[in-house]
Parts: structure tokens; sequence; C-alpha cells
């Protein structure tokens, strides 16, 4: 039988899945964009290429150039998936062996590490804090602090509930500010893919001219 | 409490609110300010200044879609930054969207997430239309392209003149009286288009298309009612005049029977009509269309026409026109067509969809009030030339030879700028 925290995690996770699902579906049920121009290129093969080959640190200037960032980055959405991963674990109470809970907890508190450097730079670079909002605070903050936090619980179950209500307010959260990139994360790196694809540049050809 | 809209602004919010299809809402949601844009802008590069970065121009269109469309826009819109569509805005989305963007898309191929700054862009830009607030060289220009035919409102009997003594050059020079410049022939294969700065200031080029067709052999021919390449409604963002001017080209290939448009080189008009005009006409074009770099091309790979690059001989680059190769797909062609028609070449670093901007896209150069930002924002296109060391820069689009032609005074960068046709001309070897 499911403790009173869990069934508010319960809660708060459907509120979230059901917001979400309907984002995704609303952009997904409008389709791909009708497109009446004859095509120069393929657009699976494209689609694919956004989601490997473009995003590559050698490939992505935004990587290359700001590699620590782009670094921290990864690791941090990394550590969120795990995170989620291990929620499900905690939530079930399911038995990991204890050196996958202990390395998870570092990986965890080293994501948590890159999450606050990010957050870090936002407030010191005057670029980054001119286009912030609080949003952008908050969602880092909320992120960074369910890594902590997740360390901890795997560490000592014994603050479980604490962890269950902090990801209740992580997943009411999600769907409103700019965390639901979530979501238009990929549907965004299908319409540049289907974008680039159909005008024949994605994949980039090899130079053989 | 939302402002009071005005008429114009609620016209305005009315079109944003049509466009909202999955893309547009997509990329409306998926900016995440990493910032990290910054330095693949060349505005933000030459200026650094801030609001020029691409996430600021993203942040604000997608300022107006929280404040009317989400839930936290509405009720706490300074928690997600969302903005009322008001003066201030407005005045903003004036100054940033036309006066300090070309629309050029680098910054989208590099982007963390993936987000379509051209697309927002050009949306944004389309709502400024519906309040009367593109800038008046570039409307004017719109405005003599649908009122004359051509956005430098040439007459008619002028074009045809010059036409006619480019024709008796070209008969001279390649010593046969039979040679032409077709005008209004039915039933061609070909029908060429023009930027309209070739007739006014640049015919050499036109002289140059109609060498490389008289050597190749072609069955083509010029409208001289419906010959401009460009559509400058698809940089003001005027959708109603960008579905006219595409109307327009695809009656003439109607009335003159021909099978094939060929688009001469211009970056945005390439992209206009082959890309974006199918879309605005919604309806499939019932004719073939290419640029002309990939006739050239065509004709050398098939041997129709014969180069001896020993005619070009100085060390060449040449500028990838963003419309034309990062958002049309023509990446290669002129660069076979250049290893073949000339001796020395170089590429610039960054190249192909990597490329920076001129500057000259997105309408700047028909937008005076925003001068000294492009000839500033090109200085990073100038560095780019200048560490090649060549003395010929070539590019296949008119925007940018202009741009180019300024940079190379303003920067003093002492080269010759060409179009591929040129160069593919000078190299021409004529049984």
């Amino acid at each position: 039988m499911f403790t009173i925290y869990q069934w508010i995690f319960l809660g708060g996770f459907a509120i979230c899945l059901i917001s979400c699902l309907i984002q995704f579906f609303k952009v997904i049920l409008s389709g791909l964009p009708k497109d009446f121009s004859h095509p120069l290129g393929k657009t699976l093969p494209a689609i694919f290429y956004s989601f490997t080959g473009a995003m590559s640190p050698t490939k992505k200037e935004t990587a290359y150039l700001h590699l620590p960032t782009y670094m921290a980055g990864i690791i941090f959405h990394v550590g969120t998936f795990l995170g989620f991963f291990y929620l499900i674990i905690l939530f079930f109470n399911i038995q990991l062996p204890e050196w996958l809970d202990y390395s998870s907890a570092i990986f965890l508190i080293i994501s948590a590490i890159c999450g606050l450097s990010i957050l870090i730079k936002r407030m010191l670079v005057s670029k980054l804090r001119n286009l912030s909002n609080p949003d952008d605070y908050i969602s880092n903050i909320l992120v960074t602090g369910f890594h902590i936090l997740l360390a901890a619980t795997i560490l000592n179950n014994q603050i479980l509930a604490v962890l269950l209500i902090y990801s209740t307010l992580l997943f009411l959260y999600l769907p409103i500010g700019k965390l639901r990139h979530t979501i238009y994360f990929f549907t965004s790196r299908i319409h540049l893919g289907f974008f680039y694809g159909w005008r024949g540049v994605w994949p980039i050809r090899k130079h053989n001219i | 409490m939302r402002a009071k809209l005005s008429e114009k602004q609620q016209k305005a919010l009315n079109l944003f609110d049509s466009k909202l299809n999955g893309k547009f809402i997509t990329h409306l949601n998926s900016c995440v300010h990493c910032g990290l844009c910054g330095e693949s802008c060349h505005y933000y590069l030459a200026t650094k200044d801030e609001r020029f970065m691409p996430a600021r121009k993203v942040d604000l269109v997608g300022s107006i879609y929280r404040r009317y469309h989400t839930f936290a826009g509405r009720f706490l819109p300074k928690l997600v930054g969302a903005r009322d569509l008001n003066d201030e805005t407005i005045e903003e989305m004036v100054d940033v969207l036309f006066g300090a963007c070309t629309m050029c898309g680098r910054c989208s191929v590099h982007c963390s997430i993936g987000v379509d700054v051209p697309f927002l862009v050009r949306t944004a830009r389309s709502m400024l239309v519906e309040m009367d607030l593109v800038p008046k060289g570039l409307q004017s220009t719109v405005d003599a392209a649908i009122n004359t035919g051509n956005n430098m409102g040439i007459p008619r009997d002028e074009f045809v003149d010059t036409l006619e003594w480019l024709e008796e050059d070209l008969q001279m020079e390649v010593e046969d009286d039979n040679a032409e410049i077709p005008r209004d022939q039915k039933g061609k294969k070909i029908m060429y288009t023009l930027n309209p700065r070739e007739p006014k200031f640049f015919p050499l080029s036109i002289s140059a298309m109609a060498k490389i067709y008289y050597a190749a052999k072609e069955s083509w021919t010029i409208s001289t009612n419906t010959y401009d390449v460009t559509n400058y409604s698809y940089y003001s963002g005027d959708n109603e005049g960008a579905r006219e001017l595409t109307d327009r080209l695809c009656k003439e290939m109607k009335h003159l029977g021909t099978e094939t448009l060929v688009l001469a080189e211009c970056g945005h008009g390439s992209r206009a009509i082959r890309w974006e005009g199918p879309n605005w006409i919604e309806k499939k074009y019932p004719f073939t269309v290419i640029t002309v770099i990939e006739v050239i091309a065509d004709y050398i790979r098939s041997g129709r026409i014969k180069l001896d690059p020993s005619k070009n001989t100085q060390l060449i680059t040449l500028h990838d026109p963003c419309n034309l190769v990062r958002a049309g797909g023509i990446v290669e062609e002129q660069r076979f067509i250049l290893k073949n028609a000339v001796e020395n070449f170089i590429e610039m670093t960054p190249n192909r969809e990597n490329n920076y901007c001129c500057g000259g896209g997105g309408g700047q150069l028909a937008m005076s009030e925003y001068n000294e930002r492009r000839v500033d924002s090109g200085r990073i296109k100038a560095d780019q030339i200048r560490a090649t060391g060549a003395k010929i820069v070539a590019t296949p689009c008119h925007n940018c030879i202009d741009q180019l032609m300024g940079l190379n005074i303003d920067y003093k960068l002492g080269v010759e700028i060409n179009t591929i046709g040129e160069i593919v001309a000078n190299a021409l070897v004529l049984d």
C-alpha cells in the first residue's frame, strides 16, 4: 500500500504527464509542415542526422567553442535522466547492488555541481544574466536540488518522503516553465532535420568534388 | 492585466495566432536561454551588442507567445519573461528583427536545441507588415516589384534596349551574327530570370550568361515582362506580396510555354522562388525550377561547354550565400564549377553550411537606416576574405556582391568581386 507521500507524488506526476502529453500531441498531431516545393534531399536521414551528427561537438559550434559549458550541460542532463530512473527505483523500493547506488550517488553529485556551475555562469556573465528571467533560475535550482536530494536519498533512504514531495513540486513546475523543453527539444530537432533534409543540406555530403 | 491592443496590434496578433502550427509552437517553446548562440551570429560577433544575440531575438518573439498563449505568461508574466505586444515591444521588434538580422540561419545550424531562428524572425516581420512597420526602403523595394514588375522599377523599353545592345556585343565577341539574347520567345526549354541590378548596374553578368548559353547551344529566353528573380516580400514578411510575385512568374512560364525556370545568381531569390514560392501559392509548380549554378555545373559535366582554367590564374575564393547554400542545398556545385574554371582556388574558413553571412541579406541593403550596422556586421566576412589572400571573390548572389563590393571599399580588401557566370564565361573555350 502506498504512503500519503507516494500518493501526492503520483498525483503530481500524473498532472505533469498529462500536461506534457497534451502539449506533445498538440505539436505531433499538427504534423510536419506541408511543403509544396520539390525536395532536393531525404528527410528521414536528415532527421536522424539532426539527433546525431549535427549534435556532435565536432560539428556544432556552440559545443566546440564552449566545450566546458557544453559538457556540463550534457552531464547535467544525463544526471537528470539517471535521477528519473532512480526515482522509480526508490519509489518501488527496488534493491540495487550497493556499488551501483554509490556510483550513481557520486554521479548525481557531479551532475549537481555541473548544474550549479551553469547557474553561477548565468548569474555572473552579463549577456546571460540579461537574457534570463526568473524561470531560468527556478528551473535550474529545482533540477539541481533534485540531483542533490536524490543522491542524499540513495545514501539515506530515511528522507524518501522529502524527495517525493520535492519531486512533486518539480513535476508540477515542469509543464509551465522552460523545463518544457523536455518535450520541445525532440520536436525541434525533428523540424530542423526535416527542413534541412528536404532542401538537401543535411546530412552533410562528403566533399568529393 | 494585459494591455489593451490597438486595432493594428490586434491584427498583428491575429496573424501570429493564425500561424500557430506544430512547427511554430515548437520553435517558440524550445529556447533554453543557454546563450551559446551569440558567437554564431555575425551581428553579435562584430558588435558585441547583447540585443543582437539570436536567443534575444527568439525571446522577443517567444515572449509574445508566452503572454498570450501560456498559463504562466497570462498570470505570472514576469516569471517567464512574457511581454505585452505594446509600443515598447514593437519598437524593439523593428529595431532588432529588421535592423539586426539577415535571417541567414547560421545560429539555427549551431543552436543547442535546434530553434529555427529565421523562421521565427520572418513570422515576426509578418506581424510588423500587419502594423505597416516595414522599414521604408525595404517596403519601397517590395512596392516597386509589385507595381512595375521589377524591384528597381526599370521601364520595359529600357530593359529591352539593354538586352539589344548586349546582344550586339555578344555577336561581336563570339563573331557570330546569329548569336542572340532571346526575348519573349515561346516554346524554349529555359526561361532565364535576372536580378534587376544586372540590367541596371551589372550588364556584364547578363553577357556572361548569354555567352555560356551560346556555347552550350541552349534553348532559352528571357521574359521582358516578368524576369525579376528577387522577391523582397520574403524579407519584408509580406506573404500577400510574395504570393503575387510568385504567381506572376508561374503565369509567365505558362504564357511562354517553357519547361524549366532557371534562377539567376541570387541567394534569396533562389530560396524564395524554389523553396518558399510553392508554399505561398499553396500548390506544386507545373514546371522545373533550377538554379543557374546547377545548370552550369551540368554543362561542364556533360561536356556541353569546355573551360580553360588557365584563363583565370589569380587566386579565387568563394563566398557561400546563406539562402542558396545553408537554406538551399546548393553546396558543392559552385565548387565543382570553380575547380574547373580557375587555376587557383582557396576556401574561406568556415565555409559551406557554416559560412558567415556577408551582412547583405535579410533586406539589409534596402534598409538605409541600418547601414552602419550592416557594414559593421560585415567585418567578420571581411576578415575571412583577407585571411585567404585571394585576389578575386566569387559569389553566386547579387545581394552578396553588392555587400562585398561595399566591404571591399570599407575594409580596404583590394579584391575583385565576380559572379560565377563571369568567371566561367572568362574561361570558356568556343569552338
